[in-house]
């Protein structure tokens, strides 16, 4: 029956703990039956590549420059969405949050166009931003817009109404309020929105560079299926899912130690 | 009923002030002209039913709400607005939970734009009233339901009010919490002569502590009576098991279960109501 | 019915009707703004076609481009992820519920796959499905499973302990207590879980039919626009939010509707 109790906290560990050792088999398994494989000729040659292959690639592709141009490119994208976008989202879920006509009005359309497919929206982007690093950013933009404002008009819905009256017993100014009250409160949901924006924004440009571009990782990744290089293919898809869980949990960080510290 | 209630020393003075609510059902008289005093240096309890309009008389005090008719003057100032000499305390949870004890206390400073250094020793003075003593650097969620309370008070204090206003400060405390903790508050307002104005439905709490208590009746809220507290000074928990204590209790329950008996009935009234 | 019957019939107030007048309004009023910035040549009718054009090539979208089919097709592809997603998806969870060492191992990877930009795989897909159906499919399967299996498991494992305790008290077997307490109880979480799971897809589908230009609605915008038909382009993609965004109400009713008795 110990199958039924809550599930939350990994059990106190020894030296090295059983989780920690089915992990590495479970990692140890997928990479041999991956060898195998690749080895065994059965599936059509280069879909699974041997992990010599990868490694290879994986070492290649970090060596070279080239790949670091893309990838700043890539990330400049993301940044510029981001900031654009997330500002955006910022003031539109503050201005909806705090305002119950203007929620009632718009909130349902934001929510609605929320889970769109962006990426739909590309040709209109190239029409109005070009061929170049602009409609990625576009795309961006538009894709981590909608988190980011709905989290925020939810957070500033939220927000305790006894520490507003604190702050107004106080005469704390309008800006005070601001900056003293409604942001810290409303931080969590925010770096939630901005966490979720990030993601969707990152995709939105990746994907925008794989249909349309002549550079970025999302170039990079296109072009290594137009040539067939599977390893490199591999090997870029690794290092993009581990960048960007590694960019998302240190997003997630920075509320996560909130959480645990400030409640 | 109206010639004793205030004197031109008072240094807040409730002058007939009435405040109505449009709802739904139609305007509802929350408190119907009250008029009182209170005097530099005193603690005065207003103790009333639930829904005796005892909340909105503090949020119309504090300057939160605004009033339909009469004024409320506090050291000869009008209050149109919360006002500097006023001090709130509120009955929920009110810490920040992103600022520190430390922060939280300094708060008040903070917005006046006093130094850092400044207000962090002025913040340490007044946590050290409190007896919050080594918990500077906690954060709330850290601190126990009584302790947050305390954190509360010494932020309102740190803004060194000439009146204190707290609203049931202690309802979400536990029994022994709330009185070690209002042991805690009578001792620093003898020490701070601080004049302090406490909402309330407890009656212990308001006898224990006050120098005159002020009974509110059930809606509309007015004033029913003024009792004085002819209890020695200082005074801790303890005073609870005296001869006297007991009368003064009796003598308020008396008034008091008039308006609660009236109240619960209204309320069953408004239940069946609902129901059918 | 009978519950609408009894029910006084809501008055409409004019009140109560503004936020929503107002929402609508507005974008009525943008539509006609950009119409008439068009028309006096503010904004480039080679960037933006006015609305007016737009909606007149609603019928000729409709007709000529067989939206019928498309949307037939692109509905299909997600059902199927949809139905993969569930299974796969539930199944998984249940697994990692009962074997809690797998779960400790892999909750986190599980949640950190959700996070990462899975739709990027497509070009991989590509060479392992070939251009069809299956590449689509599949996308929408793997984008949409992370979803499902956690909120499976957060359904299971969140099952308030009395309740648990009372299949206890009546000696139930293990395989009673999981059918008759821990997956009911369980059920709503896992609806959520399947209802997000869709919506991914849903994007997936579309995302990718886009990219690789193959299949319904996502291939309609990509041939309207490599055709410079500017008009026919706005139209398709406004059909396309339009179709996801009933969905969303459609998977967003249907969750509602299975999870009334809570």
């Amino acid at each position: 029956m110990a199958d039924t109790s809550r599930v939350t906290l990994p059990a106190p560990a020894p030296m090295v703990s059983q989780v920690t050792m089915l992990r590495v088999a479970i990692i140890l398994t997928v990479l041999a039956v991956w060898e195998f494989l690749s080895r065994s000729g059965w599936l059509y040659r280069d879909v699974v590549p041997s992990l010599l292959a990868i490694g290879r690639a994986l070492i290649d592709l970090l060596t070279h420059g080239d790949y670091y141009f893309n990838l700043a490119v890539t990330a400049g994208e993301v940044g510029a969405a981001l900031a654009i976008g997330g500002s955006l989202g910022l003031i539109v879920g503050i201005a909806l949050g705090a305002n119950r006509f203007l929620s009632k009005a718009f909130e349902s359309y934001l929510y609605y166009l929320g889970p769109t497919p962006k990426i739909i929206f590309f040709p209109i982007m190239i029409m109005w931003f070009g061929v170049g690093p602009g409609s990625k950013i576009a795309l961006g933009t538009l894709s981590c817009f909608f988190p980011v404002a709905l989290s925020a008009a939810a957070g500033m819905r939220q927000i305790d109404k006894t520490l507003i009256k604190v702050g107004r017993s106080f005469r704390a100014t309008t800006m005070q309020m601001v900056f003293k009250i409604y942001l810290p409160a409303m931080r969590h949901p925010i770096i939630n929105g901005v966490r979720l924006g990030l993601g969707v924004a990152l995709i939105g440009t990746l994907l925008a560079e794989t249909k349309l571009s002549n550079k970025g990782i999302g170039f990079l990744i296109i072009q290594a299926y137009s040539i067939f290089d599977m390893p490199r293919m591999y090997a870029m898809l690794i290092i993009l899912f581990i960048l960007s869980i590694g960019a998302n949990s240190l997003v997630g960080h920075f509320g996560g130690l909130d959480n645990i510290k400030r409640s | 009923m109206n010639a004793p209630l205030q004197n031109p020393s008072d240094i807040l003075v409730v002058d007939d002030v009435v405040v109505r609510f449009d709802t739904p059902e139609g305007a509802v008289t929350a408190v119907d002209h009250v008029s009182f005093g209170v005097r530099q240096g005193e603690f005065l309890s207003v103790i009333g039913p639930s829904g005796c309009g005892k909340s909105t008389l503090f949020n119309v005090i504090g300057g939160l709400l605004g009033h339909t008719s009469g004024t409320a003057n506090v050291a000869g100032e009008t209050i149109n607005g919360p006002h500097p000499s006023i001090g709130m305390v509120f009955q929920e949870e009110s810490t920040f939970p992103w600022r520190n004890v430390t922060d939280n206390v300094a708060f008040p400073l903070e917005l006046i734009g006093m130094p850092k250094a400044q207000r962090i020793e002025r913040a340490r003075h007044f946590i050290s009233l409190v007896g919050l003593d080594g918990f500077e650097n906690r954060y709330p969620n850290e601190l126990s339901g009584g302790m947050r309370q305390r954190v509360s008070l010494a932020r309102t204090l740190a803004s060194e009010p000439k009146i204190l206003l707290m609203d049931e400060p202690f309802a979400a405390l536990d029994e022994q919490t709330r009185l070690l903790l209002g042991d805690k508050v009578l001792q620093i307002q003898q020490q701070l002569k601080q004049t302090t104005l406490l909402i309330t439905h407890n009656i212990t709490e308001a006898v224990q502590m006050s120098d005159r208590i002020l009974v509110m009746t059930y809606r509309p809220g007015k004033v029913k009576r003024i009792v004085d507290i002819d209890l020695p000074r200082p005074r801790t928990s303890d005073i609870v098991g005296s001869e006297a204590f007991g009368r003064y209790v009796a003598q308020i329950w008396a008034d008091l279960r008039e308006e609660a008996s009236r109240g619960m009935r209204d309320e069953e009234k408004t239940m069946m109501g609902a129901k059918s | 019915m009978s519950m609408a019957a009894t029910r006084p019939a809501r008055r409409f107030t004019l009140n109560r009707a503004l936020p929503a007048l107002t929402g609508l309004g507005t974008v009525v009023v943008f539509f006609l703004l950009m119409e008439l910035a068009i028309r006096t040549n503010l904004l480039s009718q080679f960037i933006v076609p006015p609305p007016s054009e737009i909606i007149a090539s609603f019928p000729r979208v409709i007709v000529e481009e067989h939206v019928l089919n498309r949307f037939m097709l692109t509905l299909g592809e997600c059902l199927a992820a949809g139905v993969m997603l569930t299974v796969v998806g539930v199944s998984l969870g249940v697994l990692m519920q009962r074997f809690k060492l797998l779960q400790q191992a892999c909750e986190t990877w599980v949640a950190a796959l959700a996070s990462a930009p899975v739709v990027l795989c497509y070009p991989l897909f590509l060479v392992i499905f070939g251009r069809n159906a299956w590449t689509i499919i599949m996308m929408g399967f793997v984008a949409g499973l992370p979803p499902v299996i956690l909120k499976t498991l957060e359904g299971i494992t969140g099952v308030r302990r009395v309740l648990v305790n009372v299949g206890r008290s009546f000696k139930l077997t293990e395989s009673q207590q999981f059918w008759k307490i821990l997956f009911p109880a369980a059920l709503p979480n896992i609806f959520v879980g399947i209802r997000l799971g869709l919506i991914f897809a849903l994007i997936n589908v579309v995302g990718v039919e886009f990219l690789i230009n193959f299949g319904g609605l996502g291939q309609l915008i990509n041939e309207l626009a490599e055709r410079y038909d500017l008009a026919g382009t706005y139209a398709a993609i406004c059909f396309v939010v339009l179709v996801s965004v009933l969905f969303f109400m459609a998977v967003e009713k249907a969750e509602r509707w299975l999870t009334r008795a809570e």
